[in-house]
């Protein structure tokens, strides 16, 4: 819990901040806060925040997956080729693809498992080959729905009307799920109490009787089916899904969430609430600079800053605090 | 290590196994090149012009795109085109002003020509394209009587490094501030810029990647709410423009422009929910350039070459405006060569 | 007065571990430092050697006041402490690990070469058979113990500060540890000796220092040591080992056959357990102990052999299929293979049975199991939902026990179950064995206290390069007759087949 709260201190800055500087008083109008953005902005949170416990799913094993972006890829090939091309219903096609990259995840995971190749290697390989097939597969062509597809385009697009011109977008109200159920997972079931156990000592796990080739097999599937249902949000959303960049360093975006909220890299250690306030100021980072920077160039720049000054106040808090007050644990 | 190796040799066998097209009949032709600076559908238009040419003049052409799009990964190819003897190159290079000594290193060892982004400090013997900054201004024009009142624009364009991005951008913005013709001037990103009504409020760049661009629309319609128009300048940005607008439901007072032959650009024309686009002929450029590349190589003699190069080094590849009035025809013709559906 | 400490006061977290300890060690002596696990004996080492500071007191160096900046300013200044678990650097050569921090160097070049010929020569002089140039993590436990103990000697430190040392050796091992101590006493260097077990203590030490709840508890001179008085300044009363009435085994619950492991593929491995019984397997360092043990659970799968639990034979690979079947393992390494560190003691009770009581975790009932756990066995930890790692090694160890126990096994296996364990924990933890045999449990454990063994077993088998030499019943119990099967020799005739 102590080690979200900084986290949550650094998104409140951010999103006060951003408030203020944003609110126009010629106008009286506060683009941050009108209901469009606040709808834009939970929509992009809803799609990264699932790529975040994508990530999360394998790091608390102690692993990595650098291929997530690649697997967005796919996914955002595949789901319009089905739908477009081949004319699948949107019923059939959206499990297909989820199908398809759990089976990437379950390939990842027996490559770590059985053959005990470094996850890194392995998911930095598939990084490469899955973008590499999906241009093969698409021959560089955009793929996209086009006009067709208005129907399945409500996952990501539609929004469930609350009233005031603000409506909950359908892709915050599934990550939403995600999350519930992957908190119920990890907190509530013995799978849960399994992998932590596993990411924190795989022997003392492995000795107490743990199955940890099982779940270490079922954090990569849960990881690739995730970024699979994140990769159809996405082509969904921005229908236009080029295979040379669609999710293009995501995967990067998606371990940072993860580790902002507080997920130890080195394994067994992290809280659902935190990988979602950790995909939260990534969202609202980039869209501070568009509402108040002339332009966004500094984008990545301030992002990095941001987050690093926070780490490190956060740090700094932490160690006067704990001078300060020895008498409390 | 081992078993590293054993799976990269699977990859790249499964890769080559994907590629391995056409070879072998092409053994005898002589190769060029065709070099794009992404991957783009705009770019697989110019493949087939490219192909079409190669067929006519009984060469073999090598397409490629960049993957990511970054200089550095399409030196790479050039270098490596370079090693494999290719006998000519045309090239649509990402970062002119600082490729000088590779594009002439290039020159030296083989043909060059640029197309669709001049580097004109090269040694290059021929530019096949539209004048970006004419197309800019053409756009400019487009954008002007679809706004006589002027107002608050935004431009998204994929990246400012590139001399076609800043071509175009520049040749909008002066049009629209009624400045003089001045193909080498250049506003920073940031600047204010204003006049004859109209007020550029930003450029966004999205790096190539359609998630961000919408994004930053996105958020330009939630910090603007008398935004008159937006400008999509990449083949795959006005249709996240034209989603951005829509679902912001301010298609009745934001007018969306763009470039290029996107089919979600030209079907936004059809509804009358895009006011135009301005296109290149990518097919052209791949055919012309291709053409040129083969005819140079069919011509030993010195003088006879010379007169193959267009005037001034520079085959105009003109941009068309494509709005209401014309927007079946062109896409007719466009299904037509790219012979789908 | 080679080192020295006076008034030292040190809290954690508004705990206090030590209250004004003074504590001194001249040159050429070996003090011994004796307290329960909790005692505050690790904190003191800590902060003579630098590892961290005081809150209030002062250390000082040959008669000088010094603030250490850290381990290495402490080294530096002749202070070298052997860690009871030392952390190391496994993927490093052992020659690399003597000298890490002061590589011998040729210009601008390691001198590999000197480095493995001085590392040579100390692990000779300690006994160890082994080669320089093989990683740290080929090394056996107690071995690494050894190799710490090496790094102190290349360092010539002034001050040898020795914890546990002898927790990870062979009584033949151990033996040689003190002849190097010996030389070192002769030699000038002052020894501060931290130790559990009192027979060491009466043979090394010159002096005994107590500690008690943090404060000093009293010193013996030589001549008033003894195991009474040292047993008075640790616990403050007696305590003694109850000659205990011999058990009645029942049925044979362990039955195993031919069980060859992969460390030993030669060796074929036959014995029984009967419910009610003790078995203890004895053997030196890298006999093969540990390896029949972690074999029966199938940590490591075994090559050939049949298990039989209660009549019935082990089916299905791993240790989850074992644990099924009734067995248990108290592993070697707590740290690393017993518990989860930076886990809840509910949650590392909990963990091999978790899945027994359905899909969900329900965490009101896993707190009223970890509490029964923590009374039943007298874990002492403020709540069950402290992290394991921040109990000491006693209560650590009772938690590995009592996860097991709560998967009611029918056959125990331990291996080393008294590693770093403070005396009062001792005492517990035997009772608790005597208590699980009494009520029909087959108890195997290895151990390398023969001390132990004989306080415990009612059989001892002895291991020899992945083979039982001998099985002796309690009546034929002796130190020489163990190390002589031990070694490898054979006894005259009468062999008692396992």
């Amino acid at each position: 819990m102590k080690k979200i709260l900084g986290i949550a201190v650094l998104l409140l800055v951010v999103v006060i901040a951003t408030a203020v500087l944003s609110h126009d008083a010629v106008s009286g109008t506060n683009p941050f806060l009108s209901a469009y953005n606040l709808q834009n902005l939970c929509k992009r949170i809803g799609e990264f925040g699932i790529l975040s416990i994508a990530a999360a799913f394998v790091i608390v094993t102690g692993g990595i997956d650098l291929s997530i972006g690649s697997v967005v890829c796919v996914a955002g090939c595949i789901l319009p080729w089905l739908l477009r091309d081949l004319g699948v219903p949107a019923l059939l096609a959206v499990p297909t693809v989820l199908l398809l990259t759990a089976a990437i995840g379950l390939w990842h995971g027996l490559l770590v498992v059985r053959l005990r190749l470094q996850p890194f290697v392995v998911t930095l390989c598939g990084l490469l080959l899955y973008r590499g097939l999906m241009r093969a597969f698409t021959g560089d062509q955009t793929m996209g729905l086009g006009t067709t597809g208005e129907g399945v385009r409500w996952l990501a697009t539609g929004t469930l009307p609350l009233g005031d011109g603000f409506g909950l977008p359908v892709p915050l109200l599934v990550f939403v799920v995600v999350a519930a159920l992957t908190s119920f997972l990890w907190r509530r079931t013995v799978i849960g109490r399994h992998l932590f156990a596993l990411g924190s000592n795989r022997e003392a796990a492995r000795f107490a009787g743990v199955a940890t080739d099982r779940l270490e097999l079922l954090a990569y599937v849960a990881c690739s089916l995730l970024a699979g249902l994140a990769g159809c949000l996405f082509v969904l959303d921005v229908n236009s899904a080029q295979a040379s960049n669609f999710g293009n360093f995501y995967e990067l975006y998606a371990i940072a969430g993860a580790v902002l909220g507080g997920v130890a890299l080195r394994g067994g250690e992290g809280l659902v609430l935190g990988v979602v306030l950790g995909a939260c100021l990534m969202q609202v980072l980039p869209n501070t600079i568009n509402l108040v920077a002339g332009s966004n160039q500094l984008e990545f720049a301030v992002v990095g800053a941001v987050i690093l000054a926070g780490a490190a106040v956060d740090e700094i808090v932490r160690r006067w605090l704990a001078r300060r007050r020895p008498g409390k644990a | 290590m081992k078993s590293f190796l054993v799976l990269s040799v699977v990859s790249l066998s499964l890769f080559t196994a994907g590629c391995g097209d056409a070879k072998g009949a092409a053994a005898a032709r002589p190769k060029v090149a065709f070099v794009s600076n992404c991957v783009a559908e705009f770019w697989a238009i110019a493949q087939r012009g490219a192909e079409a040419a190669a067929k006519e003049q009984g060469v073999e052409v090598l397409v490629k795109m960049p993957p990511t799009g970054t200089a550095a990964e399409q030196q790479s190819i050039l270098e490596d085109l370079l090693a494999k003897g290719v006998r000519g190159i045309a090239v649509s290079p990402k970062d002119p002003a600082n490729m000088g000594g590779l594009l002439d290193q290039i020159a030296a060892r083989t043909l060059l020509v640029t197309h669709d982004s001049d580097a004109p400090a090269s040694k290059r013997l021929a530019y096949i394209g539209m004048r970006n900054y004419d197309a800019g201004r053409l756009c400019g024009q487009m954008i002007r009587e679809a706004l006589p009142k002027g107002g608050p624009i935004v431009l998204l364009v994929a990246t400012l490094d590139q001399d076609n991005a800043r071509g175009r951008r520049q040749g909008i913005i002066d049009e629209l501030l009624g400045r003089s013709v001045d193909a080498a001037r250049f506003d920073a990103q940031d600047a204010a810029l204003s006049g004859n009504g109209f007020e550029i409020r930003a450029t966004y760049t999205d790096q190539f990647d359609p998630q961000k661009g919408k994004a930053v629309i996105e958020d330009a319609l939630g910090r603007w709410q008398d935004l008159a128009g937006v400008v999509g300048l990449f083949e795959y940005e006005p249709p996240l423009v034209l989603e951005a607008v829509k679902a912001a439901k301010r298609l009745d007072r934001v007018k969306v422009f763009g470039f290029d032959e996107n089919d979600q650009t030209l079907q936004g024309i059809v509804d009358g929910e895009v006011a135009g686009t301005l296109v290149q002929n990518p097919y052209e450029y791949g055919y012309q350039s291709v053409t040129l590349l083969a005819r140079l190589l069919q011509t030993p003699d010195e003088a006879q070459r010379r007169a193959l190069l267009p005037a001034g080094g520079f085959m105009d590849i003109p941009a068309r405006r494509i709005d209401k009035s014309n927007v079946r025809a062109f896409w007719d013709d466009l299904k037509q060569k790219t012979g789908r559906k | 007065m080679a080192l020295a400490a006076r008034g030292i006061d040190k809290a954690f977290a508004g705990v206090h571990a030590l209250r004004g300890v003074d504590f001194e060690v001249r040159a050429g002596e070996v003090v011994a430092l004796v307290g329960e696990n909790g005692a505050g004996k690790s904190t003191l080492l800590q902060i003579l050697s630098g590892s961290l500071a005081a809150d209030a007191g002062q250390v000082r160096v040959d008669g000088e006041a010094v603030t250490f900046r850290g381990p290495a300013d402490a080294m530096a200044r002749g202070i070298a402490r052997v860690a009871q678990e030392p952390q190391q650097c496994l993927q490093l050569s052992i020659a690399a690990a003597v000298f890490l921090g002061a590589e011998l160097r040729r210009g601008w070049l390691l001198d590999d070469a000197a480095m493995v010929a001085a590392s040579r020569t100390l692990l000779a002089r300690l006994g160890l058979d082994v080669d320089p140039q093989q990683p740290v993590g080929s090394l056996a436990t107690g071995q690494r113990q050894l190799l710490e103990i090496a790094r102190a000697l290349r360092a010539e430190a002034k001050v040898l500060i020795l914890d546990e040392p002898t927790s990870s050796l062979t009584d033949v091992e151990a033996e040689r540890l003190f002849a190097i101590v010996d030389d070192l006493r002769a030699a000038g260097t002052a020894i501060v000796y931290v130790s559990h077990r009192l027979g060491e203590v009466q043979r090394l030490a010159d002096r005994v220092v107590g500690l008690r709840d943090g404060r000093n508890s009293g010193e013996l001179a030589r001549d008033q040591i003894s195991h009474q008085s040292i047993v008075g300044l640790m616990v403050g009363r007696e305590f003694a080992h109850a000659t205990r009435q011999p058990r009645a085994p029942g049925e044979v619950l362990l039955s195993v056959r031919g069980l060859v492991t992969s460390a030993w593929p030669q060796a074929r491995v036959d014995l029984q357990v009967r419910a009610g019984e003790v078995v203890g397997v004895a053997g030196l360092l890298g006999a093969g102990r540990s390896e029949i043990l972690r074999a029966l659970f199938g940590v490591d799968a075994p090559l050939a052999g049949t298990i039989e639990v209660a009549g019935q034979p082990l089916h299905g690979r791993g240790p989850a299929a074992a644990a099924a079947a009734g067995l248990a393992l108290v592993p070697e390494d707590r740290q690393h293979q017993g518990l989860v560190l930076g886990h809840s003691v509910a949650d590392n009770l909990s963990l091999p049975t978790l899945h027994r009581r359905g899909w969900r975790v329900a965490p009101q009932r896993e707190r009223e199991l970890a509490a029964h756990w923590c009374r039943e066995l007298d874990v002492r930890a403020a709540s069950p939902a402290l992290r394991v790692g921040s109990l000491s090694g006693g209560n650590q160890q009772k938690v590995v026990l009592g996860k097991w126990l709560a998967a009611a096994p029918r056959v125990l296996l331990l291996d080393e179950p008294t590693r770093g364990v403070d005396v009062g924990a001792r005492g517990e933890i035997y009772a608790r064995l005597d208590a699980l045999a009494a009520a029909g449990l087959a108890v195997l454990f290895v151990s390398s206290e023969l001390e132990e063994v004989f306080a415990l077993a009612d059989r001892v088998l002895v291991v020899h390069q992945g083979r039982i030499t001998g099985a002796l019943p309690r009546d034929r119990f002796s130190e020489q007759t163990i190390m002589l099967l031990a070694t490898g020799q054979s006894l005259d005739s009468d062999e008692v087949p396992a």
